[in-house]
């Protein structure tokens, strides 16, 4: 029985779970080569920016990341509850998530909690799919399924400003207060930064659902959230030379509320985390050559109390170390119209739990990469293999084997430069390695797990009708992916005692379609509507005899949307935000008792920006989120907050 | 704006939702059976189906039908004692109490103790009591007549199966919640104090309990699930000791008029299989008793002596919906009906 609960811990908890200047850089040194091309249509997608974060007010970075096409989020409640994010029907372990240039690790789930994420300080959100080569991005995260860039104030130089403030204080629904402070102070060639952030909520949301004819309404307990977070950069900017070193830091102690089980509201779970993070990073930029150094060290603790489980002491209280360091560098050449690529990356990592069952893994990974690319007035190719290395060391039983990969990626851009038309075509196979969890946790790790394989393949069309007053995009992109050897839990001793296995193999075929508009009514008026739509079949194609044979992937929506507009007149500003998801299934078999109901969000902002001259300014906003007080869920029994409030006053100096 | 129309299409497309088609269900259950569908845990979706023998059909959401709300989160043991139905679900920590005529809800008796859920996990009864063993070290003590807990009767750890013999109430300590440190112990409490008597030790993790003609108790000690094997012991009811202990592989137990349906799932092998043993003789009779072509993965089988056929719970893997398979007492393979999320337990109406 007590692998049911690790089962369910490992599913609903942690354990257990940049725009400018990326673009700026890319952009201005392909231009080096080919000056004449307008690179912008090259370079069309999602931009979350820091207006957009700042009227949007998301809780995490798990919110803004659904305003991505494609992306599927996979929420297990509000303020401060485990987010994932999924891309494109391949599992939220193919998606890295870097911040400023350093990849967020966690080698024993295998992926972020964007709950955990803030995005206070963030000035940008983007996602990269087949896009590659960029020296910006680590080599470990360019070569995963996909990657999600989020960039900090904090660890931006400015370009000629010298000192930068942002602040701001909210207050909210469920007794939520939140401060952040960050100060940049960039004298000269030097950036000193230092912010901190601090959140708190009692969570105790009211929730309702239906229950047959019944209609249950509750109070969601043990939801109380608390987080802090701070750090501070110091950086250098020669004429060719980057460098930057900061430390920051992340407490959080929250309550796990766990599925709203009918009948039973106990849950007294807590969970303590903590992690600590130095990071630096050396870039090199010169005409026909950049490259970069980067390394991270990582701490992530987390302390994981259940007082009420009912074993012989009374209770569990585990705690998982999870250590890692990487370092990499990355280079790229130009010559005409022609650029090399390359990368190296070493990934150390371990986990220290102080359950007498728990292995002691060591893992080693090496990452390596090699690409090539022409780009020409019409057209340009990108071709590029990487290699990964992985060895692992238990120094508590028996270890995972030795696994080497090589991977391609290859894409095709093609561009009608005069009709601001662009069309892609790429391939992309990568894999995500096995999570700590997955190979030694106790019973339910199972050492011989392979890679799980993904292969993608996307044709995108990218269109500018207009420019200038209006100014619009429209993008489409049609995929199918395949993923094998894909990682299961299936019981193998009894029904309590599941364990991990290479079984799965799922096609996906999808559709996007995003569209971006600005425009410019007159001198006072300004309208921006941002609409996108993702259509994916994830089927099960494991095995034909079985009942799940072709059925929709549990918890993949067939539908996804997302309708933003925002309105300006002068400084004040009205956004309405709908997110949309259809209905899923809780398990792999598509039947009626699976089904989790389909949902429409509707949030709006309202917003005035106070001017003090050009480089002040104080933003006065309120939001409503959840307009229409609907009960909703993304992963069945964990149901999100109903309609709640947010006032925001946020201060920017430069 | 052809995005916004693809837009409104899509919005469309997510107001509509289906129904389930509800088969009707009489008034008074009568020749058919009720079956309890565990769920998965944390997705509150425990259910009752009902089968009617008349026509074939399957209603899947008869207790939603009866009592206008779910179930909860898993089911694990169901039984009939008078007029009344006693569902005791797990993880919702709750004993649901139905009409057994019209399965209407008498009452929702919760288990909760000092605001921790006590985890009910099986039922049995004798006279004027209900005892249900309480993942929390307990057996509660309630009244059939009152519905209220009267008495919570310490045992070990993490109790499972009941059964009684002689008087006496056998009471499986799993331990579970334990492992790899699991109990290995059957509590024996003597029914007119309510006191345990004494604690025999009957080998790893045990689970199910039963009582044969003659008085005897059968627990399973399921082993530790890796080297340690689930075995069936005998413990001899007069003198309390474990006189047998059974070479075979066994996931669960049932009785057949004087014998026992014993079944078996091999988790390497994914291969399912069920024996009849007869406990006079405490000897297998027949190794390969049902025939299994049909058969996924056997959860439980059950003797229904009115039809004379044996019904056979097939978990199909545990995460797709399962079925309930129907055989003749010869072994041969009849029919299937297609059932909740892991069938666990059935109740015949004639």
């Amino acid at each position: 029985m007590r692998y049911i609960y690790v089962i369910g811990f490992l599913v609903s908890l942690p354990v257990f779970g940049q725009k400018d200047t990326i673009q700026e850089v890319d952009e201005v040194t392909i231009q080096h080569s080919v000056a004449h091309i307008t690179l912008p249509y090259r370079t069309v997608r999602t931009i979350i920016t820091e207006d957009q974060i700042r009227e949007i007010q998301a809780n995490d970075v798990g919110e803004l990341v659904r305003k991505i096409s494609g992306a599927n989020l996979k929420s297990y409640g509000g303020l401060g509850g485990l987010k994932t994010v999924s891309m494109r029907g391949l599992g939220s372990n193919h998606t890295a998530v870097v911040i400023d240039g350093f990849g967020m690790q966690n080698t024993q789930t295998g992926q972020v909690n964007l709950g955990q994420v803030q995005s206070d300080n963030l000035v940008a959100v983007s996602s990269t799919k087949g896009k590659a080569m960029s020296i910006r991005v680590p080599v470990s995260s360019q070569i995963s399924g996909s990657t999600i860039l989020l960039q900090t104030f904090e660890n931006t130089f400015f370009n000629d400003d010298t000192l930068g403030i942002r602040a701001n204080i909210k207050y909210g629904s469920f007794n939520r207060m939140d401060g952040y402070l960050g100060v940049k102070y960039n004298p000269n060639k030097l950036l000193f930064s230092v912010f901190g952030l601090i959140r708190k909520a009692d969570g105790a949301y009211p929730y309702s659902f239906e229950n047959g004819l019944e209609t249950i309404e509750g109070i969601r307990n043990n939801n109380d959230y608390q987080d802090l977070n701070f750090g501070g950069t110091f950086g250098l900017n020669l004429k060719h030379l980057t460098f930057r070193v900061g430390y920051k830091q992340k407490e959080i102690k929250q309550g796990l509320p766990g599925a709203i089980i009918l009948y039973n509201q106990t849950q007294d779970e807590r969970l303590v985390t903590s992690e600590k993070n130095i990071f630096s990073d050396l870039v090199y930029l010169k005409k026909n050559f950049s490259c970069r150094w980067y390394g991270n060290a990582n701490l992530n603790n987390l302390f994981y109390d259940d007082p009420s489980y009912l074993n012989a002491v009374g209770g569990i209280e585990t705690n998982y170390k999870n250590r890692s360091l990487n370092s990499g560098v990355t280079m790229q050449y130009y010559l005409n119209d022609f650029t090399i690529f390359a990368g190296i990356e070493e990934f150390v990592a371990d986990l220290i739990v102080d359950d007498s069952l728990f292995a002691k893994p060591l893992r080693f990974h090496n990452f390596g990469i090699l690409g090539f690319s022409m780009v020409k007035r019409k057209f340009d190719v990108h071709m590029q293999l990487s290699t990964q290395y992985v060895s692992e060391e238990n120094k508590n039983g028996e270890s995972a084997p030795d696994r080497f990969r090589v991977n391609p990626f290859f894409s095709l851009t093609a561009g009608e430069f005069k009709k601001r038309l662009m069309s892609v075509l790429w391939y992309k196979n990568s894999f995500r390695m096995p999570t700590f969890n997955e190979l030694y946790y106790n019973t339910i790790g199972n050492i011989l797990l392979l890679p799980e394989d993904a292969h993608q393949i996307n044709y995108g069309l990218s269109i500018v009708p207009f420019e200038g007053k209006i100014d619009l995009q429209i993008r489409t992109n049609v995929f199918i992916n395949l993923v094998k050897n894909k990682i299961v839990a299936v019981p193998t001793q009894n029904l309590f005692v599941w364990s991990m296995q290479n079984i799965g193999k799922t096609r996906v075929y999808g559709l996007e379609a995003i569209s971006n508009l600005k425009w410019e009514l007159g001198a006072k008026w300004k309208l921006q509507l941002d609409l996108n739509y993702t259509y994916q079949r994830t089927l099960d194609y494991t095995a034909a005899n079985s009942p799940t044979y072709k059925h929709q992937v549990a918890y993949i929506p067939v539908h996804t949307g997302n309708f933003d507009l925002s309105v300006y007149l002068l400084n004040t500003g009205l956004r309405v935000s709908n997110y949309a998801i259809s209905k899923r299934y809780a398990l792999n078999e598509n039947v009626v008792q699976n089904e989790v109901e389909g949902f429409v969000i509707t949030d709006i902002s309202l917003f005035h920006k106070f001017k003090f001259g050009e480089k002040q300014h104080l933003n006065l906003q309120f939001n409503v989120k959840n307009v229409f007080n609907k009960s909703y869920t993304y992963i069945r029994s964990f149901i999100m907050p109903g309609r709640n409030f947010l006032i925001s006053i946020s201060y920017a100096f430069n | 704006m052809r995005s916004i129309s693809l837009f409104m299409l899509i919005m469309l497309l997510f107001s509509c939702k289906k129904e389930e088609p509800m088969p009707c269900v009489d008034e008074t259950l009568t020749n058919g059976m009720v079956v309890l569908c565990e769920g998965l845990f944390q997705q509150n979706n425990s259910s009752i189906s009902w089968v009617n023998f008349q026509d074939n059909s399957v209603a899947n959401s008869l207790f939603v039908t009866k009592t206008n709300r779910q179930l909860g989160d898993t089911g694990n043991d169901m039984k009939r004692y008078g007029g009344k139905i006693y569902v005791v679900v797990n993880v919702s920590s709750t004993i649901e109490v139905l009409d057994a005529l019209t399965f209407e809800s008498i009452n929702q008796i919760e288990m909760v103790t000092g605001g921790i859920a006590k985890q009910p996990r099986s039922i049995t009864f004798n006279g004027s009591n209900a005892y249900v063993s309480c993942y929390d070290g307990y057996v509660d003590v309630i009244d059939t007549a009152s519905l209220i807990v009267t008495q919570r009767i310490p045992v070990g750890t993490n109790p499972e199966g009941l059964t009684i013999a002689n008087d006496k109430l056998y009471v499986a300590n799993s331990g579970g919640l334990n492992a790899p440190v699991m109990d290995s112990t059957v509590s024996i409490i003597d029914l007119f104090t309510h006191i345990e008597l004494q604690k025999v030790v009957v080998g790893l993790n045990p689970g199910a309990m039963l009582t044969d003609q003659d008085g005897d108790v059968y627990a399973i000690a399921r082993g530790d699930y890796n080297s340690i094997p689930s075995r069936m012991v005998r413990i001899n009811s007069q003198s309390d000791l474990v006189v047998d202990q059974f070479g075979f592989d066994i996931s669960g137990f049932s009785k057949m008029n004087d014998k026992f349906l014993i079944h078996y799932y091999d988790y390497g092998s994914s291969q399912s299989s069920v024996a009849l043993f007869d406990p006079a003789l405490e000897l297998v009779e027949s190794p390969s008793y049902l025939e299994m072509s049909s058969v996924n993965t056997v959860y439980g089988v059950e003797y229904n002596a009115s039809r004379n056929r044996i019904y056979l719970l097939d978990a199909m893997s545990f995460t797709n919906t399962g079925y309930v398979r129907e055989y003749d007492v010869s072994g041969t393979y009849i029919q299937s009906f297609h059932v909740g999320l892991n069938p666990t337990k059935l109740l015949f109406y004639e």
